[in-house]
């Protein structure tokens, strides 16, 4: 076994690594027990039916989609305030910055209630309604739902990116006849795509599984709003649980394969 | 040429205060001074890298103090060489011809043309990762010539390379900047690395020159002990004025117990330097009628330097000295050997300003 390329000798290395590994050995075990009590628990004719379901087909659909946009909207908004925050100092900056963690530590359920509140309690939001572009109980509204409660760690992940490249890089970019625009266009951003690659992984990953808030804001109707998470809720609440189940290993296999996918396009150096 | 007239800027605690220099078109002029004393910032501002509070900047009589970074013509080499290491050496060399929107046939012409110059055919298509120090010092300094610029900025271009490379580098700057008859500004903290490319120095200290002049002014004639200090000086020793001595023109000076007259004239106290290789040393205390300073004291220690040995004195006060091998020949010097050390007053250098 070799750490890097640093080979790992003798039997107090062995022990080092054997306890490290025995963390790694323990999570992945936990993991796999949970879905095994699942795959153990469903009856087969239960995942066929899910998988051959029109509505499951949709859900799932609905999921990807609105997940996928979300992630493309949160990097758009992800990488100028990564640079921002990263790189200038301003009045207030501390305030700005604790605000980008603040949905990670927010409960969803009360961003779901805070959208709500503010599409039909305040008069931005019932004029953003009125005017046609609505989010309650819409698919549009999955995706800002996902957006508030995930976008925060595209951000973070920008900020530290961005944190990590030398400044002088830039700094020399523009003595070598770049302005600000290009020299973040040559230099900046391609030195920043693989955090902002890992932190679209991650607003990816919490968007996909997203629940709370969507049961709140846009409700679960069938072939309209229902996203994977609500068909589980959906189908254990009316005491299906094997169809639940089998939603919900959907889900999790969908997700491991996104996730894998994304890790070999992305190369080795894409970490979360 | 490089003008900075007056140049004040703030960056954190620190402050560059009202600092003027000057570097003709064709001068290699070396910034020298401890870490911390605001080179490296100098040379941002300069580059229009940092903000200035007061002060103007000229490149060749114009005055560029409010112009971005990319007009200013600077070729730059910061510390670490600060190469993109997204883009291969190639890129890397071409970037500044890109970023100017040069056709791809004259990009390639001028690429090729630089790399032959600097011999780095052999790394073109080679990864950042890779290269050794001295290829990374190479590429950098490639990628800013490349864009033909004004003036050409040095920031510690050779610390990171070994001492045989550094040697052979700094002579390969001074050979290509004396081709290109730039101005340049080389930061480096090392003196030897300065006496092998420099025309003319100055010492920072906290963001304000102490001295600028050529080397051997410098090293010569430092104007206080800081320079002194820097410039390796020996002998560096407080003094007290009794008075002005019976020759005209001349004053009596005290330190530790040894009174002697110096020329000038002085009052209060000074810092004064006797160089060790302008002191002469004699085995008999009495030999000496010369009108010259005799200093007596017992040799604490003789270390061999090679090109010379130096003789640890304990006189009124402890004094170095540097001598040739035959100069001692026959003398049989020995640590705790009694001896006279002599020194002609016009060879003790007074520093005239407090540091």
């Amino acid at each position: 076994m070799a750490a890097g390329e640093t080979p790992i000798r003798g039997w107090r290395g062995l022990l080092f690594v054997g306890v490290l590994s025995t963390f790694v050995a323990l999570f992945i075990a936990f993991a796999l027990l949970l879905i095994m009590a699942d795959v153990l628990y469903i009856d087969w004719q239960s995942v066929l039916n899910v998988m051959t379901s029109g509505f499951v087909g949709h859900a799932l659909w609905m999921s990807l989609w609105t997940s996928a946009v979300t992630v493309i909207l949160s990097v758009l908004f992800a990488v100028p305030m990564g640079y921002i925050l990263s790189r200038f100092r301003f009045p207030g900056h501390v305030v700005v910055d604790s605000f980008v963690d603040l949905p990670i530590v927010f409960p969803p359920v009360v961003v779901g209630l805070t959208l709500l509140v503010f599409f039909t309690q305040t008069p931005i939001g019932r004029l953003i309604e009125s005017t046609g572009f609505e989010f309650i109980f819409q698919p549009k509204g999955i995706v800002l739902c996902q957006f508030v409660v995930a976008a925060s760690f595209a951000i973070r992940s920008s900020i530290s990116t961005f944190d990590e490249i030398d400044r002088r890089l830039e700094s020399v970019a523009l003595t070598l006849g770049c302005t600000y625009w290009k020299g973040f266009l040559k230099v900046s951003l391609p030195l920043a795509r693989n955090g902002i690659v890992a932190g679209a992984i991650l607003t990816w990953a919490r968007a996909f599984g997203l629940f709370g808030p969507l049961m709140i804001f846009v409700g679960s109707f069938r072939g309209r709003t229902e996203v994977l998470s609500t068909t589980v809720f959906l189908e254990q609440s009316v005491g299906h649980l094997e169809e639940a189940l089998a939603v919900a290993l959907l889900l999790v296999t969908v997700a491991m394969l996104c996730l894998i996918a994304i890790r070999l396009v992305g190369g080795r150096a894409i970490r979360l | 040429m490089i003008q900075a007239e007056n140049i004040s800027l703030r960056a954190g605690e620190f402050y560059l205060n009202h600092v003027s220099l000057q570097v003709q078109k064709g001068e290699y002029f070396v910034l020298l001074g401890p870490p911390g004393s605001g080179k490296t910032l100098f040379l941002e501002a300069l580059c229009g890298l940092r903000r200035l509070e007061s002060g103007t900047i000229y490149i060749d009589g114009r005055d560029v103090s409010g112009m971005e970074p990319r007009f200013r013509m600077i070729g730059y080499v910061p510390q670490d060489y600060a190469l993109f290491p997204h883009r291969s050496v190639r890129k890397n060399i071409s970037f500044g011809l890109e970023a100017a929107g040069l056709s791809n046939a004259e990009i390639e012409r001028r690429v090729d043309e630089i790399v032959d110059w600097l011999n780095l055919g052999y790394l073109l298509h080679r990864s950042i990762e890779g290269l050794s120090g001295g290829e990374r010092q190479k590429v950098a300094l490639g990628r800013a010539l490349v864009i033909r610029p004004r003036v050409l900025l040095l920031d510690e271009p050779v610390s990171a390379l070994d001492e045989s490379t550094r040697e052979s580098v700094c002579r390969q700057l001074k050979h290509i900047q004396g081709e290109l008859g730039l101005a340049t500004i080389h930061v480096c903290h090392h003196l030897q690395e300065a006496f092998s490319v420099a025309d003319r120095a100055g010492i920072l200290k906290k963001g304000e020159f102490q001295q600028v002049g050529t080397l051997e002014d410098l090293t010569m004639r430092p104007i206080n002990t800081f320079v002194a200090n820097f410039m390796r000086c020996r002998n560096i020793l407080s003094g007290k004025v009794l008075g002005p001595s019976d020759r005209e023109g001349w004053t009596v000076v005290e330190t530790g117990e040894q009174r002697f007259s110096i020329p000038g004239t002085y009052t209060g106290t000074l810092d004064l330097i006797i160089r060790p290789d302008r002191i002469r040393i004699e085995r008999n205390r009495d030999s000496i009628h010369d009108p010259v300073l005799r200093i007596p004291g017992v040799i604490r220690r003789i270390a061999d330097q090679g090109a010379y040995l130096q003789v640890e004195l304990d006189a009124s006060f402890p004094l170095i000295l540097h001598a040739i091998r035959e100069e001692l020949a026959g003398m049989n010097l020995l640590p705790g050997t009694e001896t006279t050390a002599l020194v002609r007053p016009e060879n003790i250098h007074v520093l005239v300003n407090a540091e």
